[in-house]
This record gives C-alpha cells, sequence and structure tokens, in this order.
C-alpha cells in the first residue's frame, strides 16, 4: 500500500514537473530559487505548449 | 508449477473473455449489467495485452533492453530523461487522454450499447494501441522523431507536408467540435457557467502564485486551485438560485461561443505560465482523480444499462447524428478505439523518456487499453440513462420538435417513453432550468456520472429519471460538467497556441518576423487568424438547426481516423524496411479497415442523396427551397449561410480524402518498391548502443 502510495506520489510530481525541476536542479548543479524555477519552467513550458493536446 | 498455473490462469482469463464477448452480443430480452461490459472488456485486453503486444514487441519489433534508448544516449535532464515506466504510463496516458474517449461513445449510444462496446474493444486491441506502441517504437529508434518528421523520411515528402496539413485541420476541427460541446452544456446554465468562469481568475492566481509567491510548488498550488474550483461549484448553486445574479450567467449558445473564441484568444496571447500551464496542471490531475472516480462508481454501483443492444437508429435515422451504423459508428468514437491524435503523442515526449526498449509495451500498448477502458466507462454512464431522457437531452430542435410537448411526444413515438414532467423534475434534480436540447454529448455524459457517483456514495433516491429531488444530483451534474469543461477549455487553449506556432512557421517563410515568438503584432494576427478558423466552424455549429454536432463531429472522427491512417502508413512501411514485411498485416489490417471506414464516410458526409447526411445533398435541398421561394423571409440570410456552410464542409471532407489518398498511394508505391528490390532498402535507425543504465537510476 505504502509503495502504491508512493507510486502514485511519484506520478503527481513528474505530471507536475518537480520531478523534472529537482532533475535540471541535479543535471546543473544549481541551487532552488524563484529565478531558478522561473528559468526552468519558462523552457519547459515552450515546449511542452508547442505540441497540442491530445484529443 | 509456476508456468502450468500460468497457463491455467490465462487460459481462464482466454475463456472469461470470450464467454463474457459472447454473453452482451446475445439477446436474452432482459436487461445487461454493466459488469458483463466491464469484466468482457478487461479479458480481452489482458489476452491482447500479454499475446498479441507481446508477439508484437518480441517477433516484430524485436525490443532489446541492451540497446541504450533516446533517453540514455541524449539524456539533458530536460526532455530526454530515463524515467520510470509507471511513472511513464501515467504521464502518456494523461497525455493521451482527452475528452474524445468521453464523449465519442457518449454519442455513439443512439445505436445502442453493442456496436460500440465491440468496437472499442476490438479496435484498441488490433487497432488503436497497435498504432500507439509502433509509432512509439519507430520513434524511440529514432531519437524520438515526430511523426510528420518520419513520414517524410521514411515514405516521402508528400507524406510530411500530408501529415503536416492534416495536423494543422484536424486541430482546427476539434477545437471547434470540442468548443461546441463546452456551449452546448454551458447554455442557459447560470450554474454552470459561473463555475466555469470562476476558474479562469482562479488560473490566473494560481499562475501568479507559482510564479512569485512560492515558486516550483505546482502540486500544492494545484491542491489550492482544486478547492477554489469545487468551492466555486457551490458558488455556482447559489447564482442559479438567486434571482439577481442568475441573469448575468444565463447566456445564450452565440454569447457563450463567442466568450469561448474571446478565451482561446487570449490564453493563446498570454504569457503561457500565467494562465494556459496552471490550468493544465488542475485539469490533468482532475481528469485522472475523475477517470478513478468513475471507475471505482461502476464497480461499487455497476448500474444496469437502459439502452438496449441495439437501438432503431442502426438504420442511419439518428436524431443525434445520421448515417448507418457503418460507418459512423467507426468515425464517431475515435478516441478510445482508435485515435490518430495518439501518434503524436507517441512521437512526442514519451519517447525521449523511455528508460528501456521494453517499457514501450505497457507505456505505448497499455496506456491506449486503458483509454478504451475511460471509452466503455462513458459507454455505461450514457447507456445507464432511460433511453427517453437520453435521446431528449442529446437531440437537437431541429429533429424533435422546437418545444418539449413536441420533443416528448416525438421521442415517445420511436418507442423510448418520456414525459415532459420526467425531464422538469430531472431538470430540477440537476439544477438546470432545462435538459431538453442538451446536444453534444457532454450533458447526458454528466447525468450517467452523476447517478454513478450519487449513488455510490448511498442516496437511493438519485438518479431515478423521475426525478425524487436531491442536492447530491444536482452537485455531482455539475462537478462533472465542470470537469468536462476545464479540460475541454485548456485543450482549446493549447490547441490555439499551437495552431498559431504552426502557422507563424508556415507564413513566416514569406515574412520572417512573424517567425518572432517576440514580436506581439504578429502573435496577435496569428492568434487572431487560427481563433477565426476554428470559431468560424464553432458558431456554424452553434447556429445549425440539426446541432451541430451531426456535421462537425463525423468531420472531426474521419480526419482523426484518417491521421491514424497515415501513422499506420508510417509503421507499415518501417515494418517492411525492417524485413518484417511477413509481418506488415499487424498495421496493414487496421490501416485497410480505417481507409474503408473514413473514404466511406466521407464519400457519404458529401455525396449521400440524404440531406441530412451528405452536405451537398442539403445544400441543394436547401437552394431549391429558396429557389422555389419557399423558405420565409426572415429565414432566407440564414439558409444562404447553411448552403454556404454544407459546400464548406464537404470541401474540408473532401480535402483530408484526397490527402490521405495521396499519402497512401506514395505508401503503397515504396511498399511495392521495397518488396520487389526496384528500391534499395534504408533503415533510418539510431545506431546500437550498449546501455549502461542502473536499475537504481529509475
Amino acid at each position: 500500500m505504502r509503495a502504491l502510495l508512493r507510486g502514485v506520489l511519484a506520478l503527481l510530481r513528474e505530471i507536475a514537473d518537480e520531478n523534472a525541476y529537482h532533475r535540471h536542479l541535479r543535471v546543473h548543479g544549481r541551487a532552488h530559487s524563484a529565478a531558478e524555477w522561473r528559468r526552468f519552467s519558462d523552457e519547459r513550458l515552450a515546449r511542452k505548449f508547442a505540441q497540442g493536446k491530445c484529443c | 508449477m509456476k508456468k502450468i498455473a500460468g497457463r491455467i490462469a490465462w487460459g481462464l482469463i482466454s475463456f472469461a473473455a470470450a464467454f463474457f464477448m459472447a454473453g452482451i452480443a446475445i439477446d436474452r430480452g432482459e436487461p445487461v449489467n454493466s459488469f458483463w461490459i466491464v469484466l468482457a472488456a478487461a479479458c480481452t485486453y489482458l489476452v491482447g495485452f500479454r499475446f498479441y503486444a507481446r508477439f508484437i514487441a518480441a517477433r516484430v519489433m524485436a525490443l532489446d533492453d541492451q540497446r541504450a534508448t533516446p533517453a540514455e544516449r541524449l539524456r539533458d535532464g530536460h526532455d530526454y530523461e530515463p524515467t520510470n515506466k509507471w511513472i511513464l504510463f501515467g504521464h502518456h496516458f494523461a497525455a493521451i487522454a482527452g475528452p474524445g474517449p468521453l464523449v465519442g461513445p457518449t454519442l455513439a449510444a443512439q445505436f445502442g450499447y453493442l456496436p460500440s462496446v465491440y468496437w472499442i474493444i476490438i479496435g484498441a486491441v488490433l487497432g488503436g494501441a497497435v498504432q500507439d506502441f509502433v509509432i512509439l517504437f519507430c520513434s524511440m529508434r529514432r531519437d524520438g522523431k515526430t511523426l510528420g518528421q518520419m513520414a517524410r523520411d521514411e515514405i516521402g515528402k508528400t507524406g510530411g507536408i500530408t501529415a503536416l496539413l492534416t495536423v494543422l485541420f484536424i486541430m482546427i476541427i476539434l477545437l471547434a467540435v470540442i468548443a461546441l460541446v463546452v456551449v452546448n452544456a454551458l447554455k442557459g446554465s447560470p450554474w454552470g457557467t459561473f463555475t466555469i468562469a470562476a476558474t479562469m481568475p482562479i488560473a490566473l492566481f494560481m499562475g501568479l502564485y507559482l510564479r512569485y509567491w512560492r515558486p516550483g510548488r505546482v502540486l500544492e498550488c494545484s491542491a489550492l486551485g482544486f478547492v477554489l474550483v469545487m468551492a466555486s461549484i457551490f458558488g455556482g448553486q447559489a447564482v442559479a438560485s438567486s434571482p439577481v445574479l442568475a441573469p448575468w450567467f444565463t447566456w445564450p449558445a452565440t454569447t457563450l461561443a463567442i466568450a469561448v473564441m474571446a478565451y482561446g484568444f487570449l490564453s493563446s496571447v498570454l504569457p503561457v505560465w500565467l494562465f494556459l500551464a496552471p490550468r493544465d496542471y488542475l485539469s490533468t490531475f482532475i481528469k485522472l482523480g475523475v477517470v478513478a472516480m468513475l471507475a471505482v462508481g461502476i464497480l461499487v454501483v455497476h448500474p444496469t444499462l437502459q439502452l438496449p443492444a441495439f437501438t432503431r437508429f442502426v438504420d442511419g435515422s439518428g436524431p443525434i447524428f445520421a448515417g448507418k451504423v457503418f460507418p459512423f459508428v467507426f468515425i464517431t468514437i475515435a478516441c478510445g478505439a482508435v485515435s490518430g491524435f495518439h501518434s503524436l503523442i507517441s512521437s512526442g515526449t514519451t519517447p525521449k523518456m523511455i528508460a528501456r526498449e521494453w517499457n514501450a509495451w505497457p507505456v505505448g500498448y497499455g496506456s491506449m487499453l486503458l483509454e478504451g477502458f475511460v471509452a466503455i466507462m462513458a459507454l455505461i454512464a450514457a447507456c445507464s440513462l432511460q433511453p427517453g431522457v437520453f435521446f431528449a437531452v442529446n437531440s437537437p430542435p431541429g429533429v424533435v420538435g422546437a418545444n418539449p410537448a413536441a420533443a416528448v411526444a416525438t421521442i415517445s413515438s420511436w418507442g423510448y417513453p418520456v414525459s415532459a414532467g420526467e425531464m422538469s423534475a430531472l431538470a430540477a434534480d440537476a439544477g438546470e432550468k432545462t435538459l431538453f436540447y442538451r446536444t453534444g454529448g457532454a450533458p447526458s455524459l454528466a447525468l450517467g456520472m452523476a447517478r454513478i457517483f450519487s449513488s455510490s456514495v448511498g442516496s437511493s433516491s438519485v438518479g431515478s429519471t423521475t426525478g425524487g429531488g436531491s442536492a447530491l444530483l444536482g452537485f455531482w451534474y455539475h462537478f462533472a460538467i465542470m470537469f468536462e469543461a476545464l479540460f475541454i477549455l485548456t485543450i482549446i487553449a493549447a490547441g490555439t497556441r499551437v495552431g498559431r506556432f504552426m502557422l507563424s512557421d508556415l507564413l513566416g517563410n514569406a515574412y520572417p518576423a512573424l517567425k518572432r515568438s517576440t514580436w506581439m503584432p504578429g502573435v496577435f494576427a496569428t492568434s487572431a487568424v487560427v481563433v477565426m478558423a476554428w470559431g468560424y466552424f464553432l458558431y456554424q455549429g452553434v447556429r445549425d438547426p440539426l446541432g451541430g454536432i451531426n456535421s462537425l463531429w463525423p468531420l472531426f472522427g474521419i480526419a482523426n481516423q484518417l491521421l491514424a491512417a497515415v501513422a499506420l502508413c508510417v509503421g507499415t512501411t518501417i515494418f517492411i524496411k525492417m524485413h518484417r514485411a511477413r509481418y506488415m498485416w499487424i498495421t496493414a489490417a487496421p490501416l485497410a479497415w480505417l481507409v474503408a471506414v473514413c473514404f466511406t464516410a466521407g464519400y457519404q458526409k458529401i455525396f449521400s442523396d440524404q440531406p441530412r447526411v451528405g452536405f451537398v445533398a442539403e445544400a441543394n435541398h436547401l437552394q431549391s427551397g429558396l429557389d422555389a421561394g419557399t423558405i420565409a423571409a426572415g429565414k432566407i440570410a440564414e439558409t444562404q449561410a447553411t448552403i454556404f456552410n454544407d459546400r464548406l464542409d464537404a470541401a474540408v471532407c473532401g480535402v483530408f480524402l484526397i490527402m490521405v489518398a495521396l499519402i497512401l498511394i506514395d505508401s503503397v508505391r515504396a511498399w511495392v518498391r521495397i518488396l520487389s528490390g526496384a528500391r534499395e532498402v534504408q533503415v533510418d535507425e539510431a545506431p546500437f548502443v550498449l546501455s549502461h543504465l542502473q536499475t537504481e537510476e529509475l
């Protein structure tokens, strides 16, 4: 049950781009800050919404 | 011993699949419980996944976990990132599941439940899931190339251009038709209109919260957004019961259509972080939550289906849309069975996140089966309504009569009794003034869902279509409407933006400034053009006395299935190039079926001599009325507009068919040349690189 909840939370964090943000911080060796989130978010959203959403 | 137990278990599941599939097909003259359908789908999907998909993965694709995927080779922490397969499964499912698998089966229920059940189950196993899986595999072996790039590289220039144009056209029709679904759900409904209007400032608040107040806290922000949206449903109830506020939010369809167009324009020009992104996060979470709730609700309530296996409308005289069960059930239900749009997702972000090749099996094939299950649940929700109520909600005034008395008389004369009093009581329970003429599928689906949700929390009186009165039904009805409208509007916002990018790219070749996304006059102009394109079709649908769905949904279905045909052409070509020609039937068989279905439907929509089916016949019929002077003076302008729209729809349909005929001819020519040895085979796969990915990295 705990594993299932962990999996659900991981999925939600993936959909929320929170996991991607942590990967971004890790890969670039940076710390979290408002400016860093905005930089990441702008890049991420630009790519994400260059593609249509499914019907 | 374990092996034998496994074989016995799979033997039993296979037997159960055959038993339940046959069981629902045999007419026993008694209502069918939805459990039969749930079990038929579940068992068939399990067998398809375990045997057919595994066969494709092992024998045809030769998936190899030793081979490094693009996520590993090109890892950049952004797009390319090896991801746990179950997380990616959920991510991919969230991306492919839109309103299509909910609305399509609801509309197709006019034929009865049986054609839809069979198409959703068989179509998903042999067609839709195969397409998604094959395109995901092809893209994964090509560093995450898009469908358009693969069509150009594998088939030829015509294929690439056709794929691009098809996507643009399908997007325009898609946005128009789903906008029509929302407009028809909200017209004359202050409760629904207020709730959806409230989601706009909520999204802006969420955008600012994420950007400036709590950067990076997406889950926290979405939870807050969810609480506010739920509060707005209760707010909507208060607005609807206020004699002062209710008229402010009681809008006719034309006003709502203009509001949706304004919304599409604003969401295309506003910064994405401010409006679109927070809505997208929120609607995705609510979508997943509601799908899970619906699954639990159906298991708990397991309603009996009220609609028969077949209705009289299999003959083509259906009130929701005209046309015989073949081919129209197969284009009405696209998402849920076979959806070309999925190929764009399967060749989008997902192939860049696959950690191991074998993960494509559950992600590509399994996700589509789950979407098929969503379609089955939507069908059950719709079919659990009494047939008279179902048709009263979904039939346009142009078919059943312009007042409730005429409508109930017409519907009852079909053998589906319903009374005006019954409809009034149901509307009162749902918190609406009326539920007549709510075409588009969303309101009837919401009623079915509300019935299941409210029954599953223990309200026994709720859901009987004779009223019974309960605040619960009203809440759940508007919760379901909010859920549908929220994510449909998010798709409209995202789609308008993508259409704007495509148009800027296209026109930017002539006027380079348009390619700069920071040049605001260009952003405004291209957004306006895209909104006007889909807005035109939306407005046409809103003004259509036959409800708009009759003309627009088939166009959308044809376009979507034709895109699937393009994807299957690409898949077949790649199989042949991989020296798997003996397995080309895996993609060629669903391709042949889709071509037969789409071309038959397209031909009938253009050339049928029945005015309700054929665009040209309706235009001619109206024109002859004009020529004979039998059209009232006040209706002449409207009739001329309808004639123009019919001709336009016929032309659009014709363009779809011609484009796909071109790509089909191009593909067949390539296959023949490869198979006859006239063309050298070049497999455009990325080279083999040994994987060094560690399990703990996932």
